[in-house]
């Protein structure tokens, strides 16, 4: 314990109940706390109560705005459009987050066994996640053209010519291609942040292990990925908030194309609340409809998994 | 466990007192103001000094060298305004900057209308360029270009850069193959075949990425042999239905054209830069392609291949029939009415239009104008060629104004494309999607 | 978690580099020949494969504009006027100064914010501490092109559209929940017990927190200014939508319209692309040791 000097401070104190020091410790929580939620009130809660509020609208983003109460939301139950992006959306979420959480661990684990050239393995690996989603998208979409981009050219000069094909053209290739490059941006991030979080894990608990008797593999399964749990479900929320928020990447590559193949949440708004890809007349109120739908398959996401991450833990110790 | 030293900490006194958190608050407001107060010397006021502003918002790129020597010209004549010229890369970056700044009621004094045009007129948003700018300025224009821009009597706005689209092909490769320019869309069919069969390369470049409306349109117009139709379905009016025998037949026409293997195999992965490209790299013999062609060729294409090719109309329905193609203007200009500047504004436009110097921007830059004087002075051939279809009259709507129609008509396309609907569902499908929009 | 984990996973005194040193010892890693060649050639797969899109980048910014899409993969002839071109075509020097200074503003501002109210919602105690922290991480759901349009409208209200500071404090407002619930996480990670030193020292909560909490957060610093730099850096809706003058643009609007409708110069726009990631990359390859360092210590617990 560090040095205690209970009679100078005895002295300045004329009340040393707890009860005060709570009220202390109560307003420089407050205060502490105040510009972040200034600023929150401005520019985050004030907007979004507004978009709220054009979700129960009808707007074309010029004259009046309408107020029409859930017309917009009962309007989506009966779009086709709205539930196929739904769907999108939800299996995108599903596939990216499994792939984006397991993969990145299965590589940090990989990469913890010690290699030269580690350092820089991680730098480049971490490249993608650098450079913005207009870089991406356009890097791809050439990566990706049918008859000049650099993946069938690679195809066809190894003689898997018959692989080549219109990637994100075709309905049924195009998502998983916008998903590979979504894992392309996202590894390594997440393989840095698993690979840092297993230094952190005690060499003790593997000494243990290893005096049990472990090989590298039940080391793995009973010390490294317990470990990192923690890490685990922050990967996870993250990976889930993303995924169900979607627009950029999917944006950039497809627009949501072609016919609606990939089109999602993200974009689906987009496109009704601007219009521009496909060049119709705004409906914001009703795009911000999509948009509310979002935010409440992201709260529910995030606290389903709260939920189960808590009943596990319980259930474990 | 082994716990650092902790650091001795000065005395002082423990409890926050209010003097202190006053303190503290005042600091953080400060640190929330520092950055509008760096705003006051970084924001950009519209009337620095005296001078008036005139926002200048497009997508225009073809005329990206020019606007600067235009602007530099006009202030030099003006010297109290001042045209503040925003160049977007395409609608994907313009259209939410634009409208955000429209909702607001504060749009540019200048800009592209998309197909807002008539939408914003009629909520008061945009001026009558007919009080504006009078009918006899109006009256060079062609009339598809005003037409598109009018409603209720009232024009909001003006073509810049007129539209109309042909069949791009290599003559050279023709003569290998043995055919000759196609009349209708059957001839197309037939000497695709031929094309494959005798030199295996590419009949048609297409792109489809994103879906290519322009191309479907003249079918429906061709099928009903009245440019009105569309117009009407377009606006819903008249118990205009997409369900229409002629749009199903103009999508049927579509649908075996695309079958016959005319085009690149997938079409709706390819954009317009590499259709483009393998057109001019002799991989393709044809290319069905916009009036702005010429331009991209010039820039991109080896010299040898901008003096070969040459352009052939839209193919008929059948023999004899009319050409019909689309020829609306694409790209126009609208004038705000909410601005203090519209009379700055107004001189800008004049001063863009003035014959000779309107002239001269659009043959520098390849561009198919909008005016009946500059489209008589159209300098490379190949689009003084498609200029006159625009003058002989066999042009039919490709630009949709109405709520939803532009969206519902891509996904039809793309889905023909892909081969999963016949034409009679995609009709519906059109009809049943226009229908949800306008209910939004 | 039990005690001793977490006093396990802080060393007190330790480094990055001693970490780095010792943890070969700690998993048993595979010697066998063929697991050592296997896990090379995946290594190498994968770097191979998140690197070579770049490669292509830099190979089109170095060739002739009419053989970006024929010729073979490697160019024949090499010219930098692209970059020249670049350089000048979007007044690059300009923007990019715009975006520096922009992102370190928005830098600064969040890591003081959210130091103080991420140490705040992990170690102080106060009536509705929870409420409130939920309620600013639930807005971390909200897609931003939902937003922007209210944001559009609110900003003209202040008068801080087409105005950088405004932007900027945007930049911070809408920042703050995420760097905020990374503070917190390891806030919450350091061991309370010098608090209570600290307390029982006679010191104000402030000068707790400046003393002895934020220093030994260094590292969440260091994640938090990695995060917000990239962020701020790539943003693009918000600068595009609430700034209108050119000249007040950062880079990400210009880079967009560079990718024109009708006209895209490929070789140019891939030069303009590579300059605006290098920044970036020096940024993260400066950082990264801090990165890592601040992972290990104050794992995300």
């Amino acid at each position: 314990m560090g040095t205690i000097a209970v009679a100078t401070v005895s002295t300045r104190r004329r009340r040393s109940s707890s009860r005060t020091d709570a009220a202390i410790e109560r307003r420089w929580g407050y205060a502490f706390i105040l510009p972040t939620v200034a600023f929150f009130i401005a520019f985050v809660a004030y907007p979004f109560i507004r978009a709220a509020y054009l979700s129960l609208s009808r707007w074309a983003g010029y004259g009046t705005v309408e107020f029409v109460g859930f017309h917009n939301f009962v309007a989506l139950t009966q779009d086709p459009i709205f539930w196929q992006a739904l769907r999108t959306t939800i299996l995108y979420t599903a596939i990216t987050t499994v792939v984006q959480t397991a993969l990145p661990l299965l590589l940090a684990v990989l990469l913890n066994a010690g290699w030269r050239g580690g350092v820089l393995f991680r730098t480049v690996v971490f490249l993608p996640a650098v450079v913005s989603f207009v870089v991406s998208g356009i890097l791809w979409q050439m990566i990706y053209e049918p008859n000049f981009g650099l993946l069938n050219r690679a195809l066809r000069a190894v003689g898997l010519g018959g692989l080549a094909q219109g990637w994100l053209a075709n309905g049924t290739t195009a998502l998983p291609a916008i998903m590979f490059v979504s894992l392309w941006m996202s590894l390594g991030l997440f393989m840095l942040i698993y690979f840092a979080g297993m230094q952190g894990i005690n060499p003790n608990l593997y000494e243990a292990a290893r005096l049990d008797g472990a090989n590298s593999w039940q080391q793995l399964r009973y010390v490294t990925v317990p470990m990192l749990r923690p890490i685990t479900a922050v990967v996870v929320t993250l990976n889930m908030i993303s995924g169900l928020k979607v627009f950029d990447i999917v944006y950039t590559m497809t627009g949501g194309g072609p016919n609606h193949a990939t089109e999602v949440l993200g974009t689906y708004l987009y496109s009704i609340a601007f219009g521009s890809r496909t060049a119709s007349i705004p409906a914001i109120g009703y795009g911000t409809a999509v948009s509310m739908v979002v935010f409440v398959l992201a709260m529910g996401a995030v606290l389903f998994q709260n939920w189960w991450t808590r009943k596990a833990r319980d259930e474990r110790d | 466990m082994k716990m650092n030293a902790v650091p001795r900490i000065p005395e002082q006194t423990p409890s926050l007192s209010r003097r202190t958190f006053l303190g503290f608050s005042a600091a953080s407001a400060a640190l929330v103001a520092f950055p509008a107060l760096l705003s006051a010397c970084s924001s950009d006021s519209s009337s620095g000094g005296k001078k008036t502003t005139v926002r200048f918002w497009t997508w225009y790129t073809q005329q990206k060298d020019e606007f600067p020597k235009l602007i530099a010209a006009f202030e030099k004549a003006n010297p109290t305004i001042h045209i503040e010229n925003r160049l977007f890369g395409g609608p994907n970056d313009y259209l939410p900057a634009m409208q955000a700044a429209v909702s607001a009621g504060d749009p540019p004094e200048i800009f592209a209308p998309h197909v807002y045009a008539l939408e914003y007129g009629k909520a008061g948003v945009l001026a009558d360029l007919k009080q504006e700018l009078g009918e006899s300025f109006l009256s060079d224009f062609f009339d598809s270009a005003n037409q598109e821009y009018t409603t209720g009597g009232k024009q909001y706005g003006l073509g810049w850069m007129a539209q109309t689209f042909g069949l791009y092909y290599n003559p050279d490769i023709f003569a290998r193959a043995g055919v000759q320019v196609p009349e209708t869309w059957d001839d197309l069919i037939t000497i695709s075949q031929t094309i494959k069969q005798k030199t295996g390369l590419i009949p048609c470049a297409f792109a489809n990425n994103p879906a290519n409306t322009d191309f479907l349109f003249p079918f429906i117009t061709q099928a009903a042999d009245d440019p009105t139709l569309l117009l009407k379905l377009d606006a819903q009016t008249d118990g205009a239905s997409w369900n229409s025998p002629y749009v199903v037949q103009g999508l049927q026409k579509m649908d075996t054209i695309i079958k016959a293997g005319v085009f690149n195999p997938n079409s709706s992965g390819v954009q317009t830069p590499q259709a483009e490209a393998s057109f001019y790299n002799g991989q393709a013999a044809m290319m069905f392609q916009g009036s702005w062609g010429p331009q991209d060729f010039a820039q991109n294409a080896p010299a040898s291949f901008v003096k070969l090719y040459k352009v052939a109309k839209t193919p008929a329905l059948a023999k004899g029939g009319k050409h019909w193609c689309a020829n609306q203007a694409g790209a126009g200009l609208s004038v705000s009415a909410l601005s203090k500047n519209k009379a700055a504004a107004i001189e800008f436009i004049k001063f863009l239009y003035d014959p000779t110097r309107y002239t001269s921007t659009m043959n520098t830059t390849n561009s198919m104008p909008a005016t009946k004087s500059a489209a008589a002075q159209v300098q490379d051939p190949i689009l003084k060629d498609m200029t006159s279809w625009l003058i002989n009259g066999e042009g039919s709507p490709h630009i949709m104004f109405g709520k939803g129609t532009n969206d519902a008509v891509s996904s039809a396309v793309d889905a023909i494309f892909a081969g999963t609907v016949t034409p009679q569902q995609a009709a519906a499908n059109i009809q049943d999607s226009v229908k949800r929009a306008q209910g939004r | 978690m039990s005690a001793t984990d977490v006093s396990a996973s802080h060393p007190a005194a330790g480094t990055a580099a001693q970490i780095s040193a010792t943890h070969r010892q700690h998993w048993s890693r595979p010697t066998s020949a063929f697991a050592r060649a296997g896990g090379y050639l995946v290594l190498l797969f994968v770097g191979l494969g998140t690197v070579f899109p770049f490669v292509w980048m830099l190979l089109t910014s170095v060739r002739e504009s009419n053989t970006v899409f024929s010729g073979g993969f490697l160019p024949s002839s090499v010219s930098f006027a692209a970059y020249r071109s670049a350089w000048v075509q979007v007044d690059m020097a300009h923007h990019f100064f715009v975006s520096v200074w922009m992102t370190v503003v928005t830098v600064i501002g969040v890591v003081s914010l959210s130091t103080l109210s991420g140490y705040a919602f992990a170690k102080l105690r106060f009536p509705g501490k929870q409420a409130i922290y939920l309620l600013l991480l639930s807005t971390l759901m909200v897609p931003p092109t939902a937003t922007i349009i209210p944001l559009f409208i609110e900003l003209r209200d202040l008068h801080l559209i087409n105005n950088q500071g405004g932007l900027v404090l945007v930049y911070i407002g809408t920042a703050l929940p995420f760097s905020m619930f990374l503070m917190r996480a390891f806030f919450e990670s350091l061991p309370s017990e010098l608090i209570e030193a600290g307390k029982l020292d006679g010191a104000t909560q402030w000068s707790i927190f400046r003393r002895i909490m934020l220093p030994l957060a260094a590292p969440g610093v260091a994640t938090v200014v990695i995060f917000q730099f990239l962020q701020t850096w790539n943003e693009f809706l918000m600068a595009n939508t609430l700034l209108q003058s050119p000249n007040l643009l950062p880079l990400q609007p210009m880079l967009f319209a560079l990718n024109g409708q009708y006209s895209t110069n490929w070789p140019v726009l891939t030069a303009a692309l590579t300059i605006t990631s290098v920044p970036v990359i020096i940024v993260y390859v400066r950082m990264q040791r801090q990165f890592v360092a601040g992972l290990t210590l104050g794992a995300i617990k």
